[in-house]
């Protein structure tokens, strides 16, 4: 049906990260599972994904002992963003 | 977050824009670096005017013995803050970057002050007061701070007319209105939407 759209960004939990990523410089899993409301599970397999598209890049570090995991949006990520957003744009047009 | 088979057009533009403004809507400053500052130069400025009132010896001691342990006090603070951050958005790699900018003007300013003079030394420290809460105030969309920018500014030009002494007076009324009363308007506002 939604031929020209991005099958990566096409997803509900994927499309709200890239969204979350591209107004910020770099967020936390923790702050991505907060406000997609979604689980750790499921969040760790839609990232792994979007980094395997070379979307978004994964830094893994250690802060107080506690695994890290810092996720930040590539621009090629953000370059397909913008694509999927104007492929959306074009679907929502009324047709003349 | 629904399954992809049921996921339309309308939705993505849904979720693109409540994710966006989720990201957006977070006012990156709790106003407490403003707020600290602000009283302790202020404290400074008038305890040192009113050793010189009394004649008091050694008022400007006050300078170097509260300034350093303020700068201990506000890298602690501001440690513990960034540790506990989640996220960096770019507002806050801008806000670091002037107000680091702004440290560092403001070091030399005091390390040459011997060499150019009281006076002039505190016209600068309010011109870069102003073009601190200026830029941060812009970046912010926050009003009071552009209001308290103008504030400084004003007083650095009247600060040119007066002795040394009203000088120090000058600066606790620049710092009220370009840091405590828009420090303190920032943290309510920070605190209102993290009710």
């Amino acid at each position: 049906m939604f031929k020209d759209l991005d099958p990566i960004l096409h997803s509900q939990l994927r499309l709200a990260v890239i969204s979350l990523l591209v107004s910020v410089k770099e967020a936390e899993f923790t702050y991505l599972k907060e406000h997609t409301q979604s689980t750790a599970g499921n969040l760790s397999v839609q990232i792994q994904k979007l980094k395997d598209a070379g979307y978004i890049e994964i830094e893994k570090k250690f802060k107080d002992n506690y695994p890290q995991t810092l996720c930040r949006i590539t621009n090629e990520g953000l370059q397909a963003f913008e694509i999927y957003f104007k492929n959306i744009q074009a679907y929502l047009k009324p047709k003349k | 977050m629904k399954q992809e088979e049921t996921f339309d057009p309308q939705e993505s533009m849904q979720v693109i824009s409540s994710m966006i403004i989720t990201a957006k809507n977070k006012l990156a400053e709790d106003g407490f670096s403003l707020i600290f500052w602000g009283w302790l130069v202020t404290i400074s400025a008038l305890v040192h005017y009113f050793t010189i009132l009394l004649n008091i010896d050694y008022g400007y001691f006050v300078w170097p013995v509260l300034m350093p342990l303020g700068g201990i006090v506000s890298a602690y603070i501001g440690y513990k803050q960034g540790k506990k951050k989640k996220v960096k958005t770019y507002i806050d790699t801008y806000l670091s970057y002037l107000w680091i900018g702004f440290g560092v003007a403001l070091a030399i300013t005091l390390i040459f002050m011997p060499s150019h003079g009281i006076k002039t030394t505190y016209f600068f420290l309010m011109v870069l007061y102003g073009i601190a809460t200026l830029v941060s105030g812009g970046i912010l969309n926050f009003k009071p701070l552009v209001i308290g920018s103008v504030c400084s500014f004003a007083c650095a030009a009247i600060s040119v007319f007066l002795e040394d002494r009203e000088q120090l007076l000058i600066i606790a009324i620049a710092l009220l209105c370009s840091y405590i009363i828009p420090g303190h308007m920032l943290r309510s506002k920070f605190k209102s939407q993290n009710v």
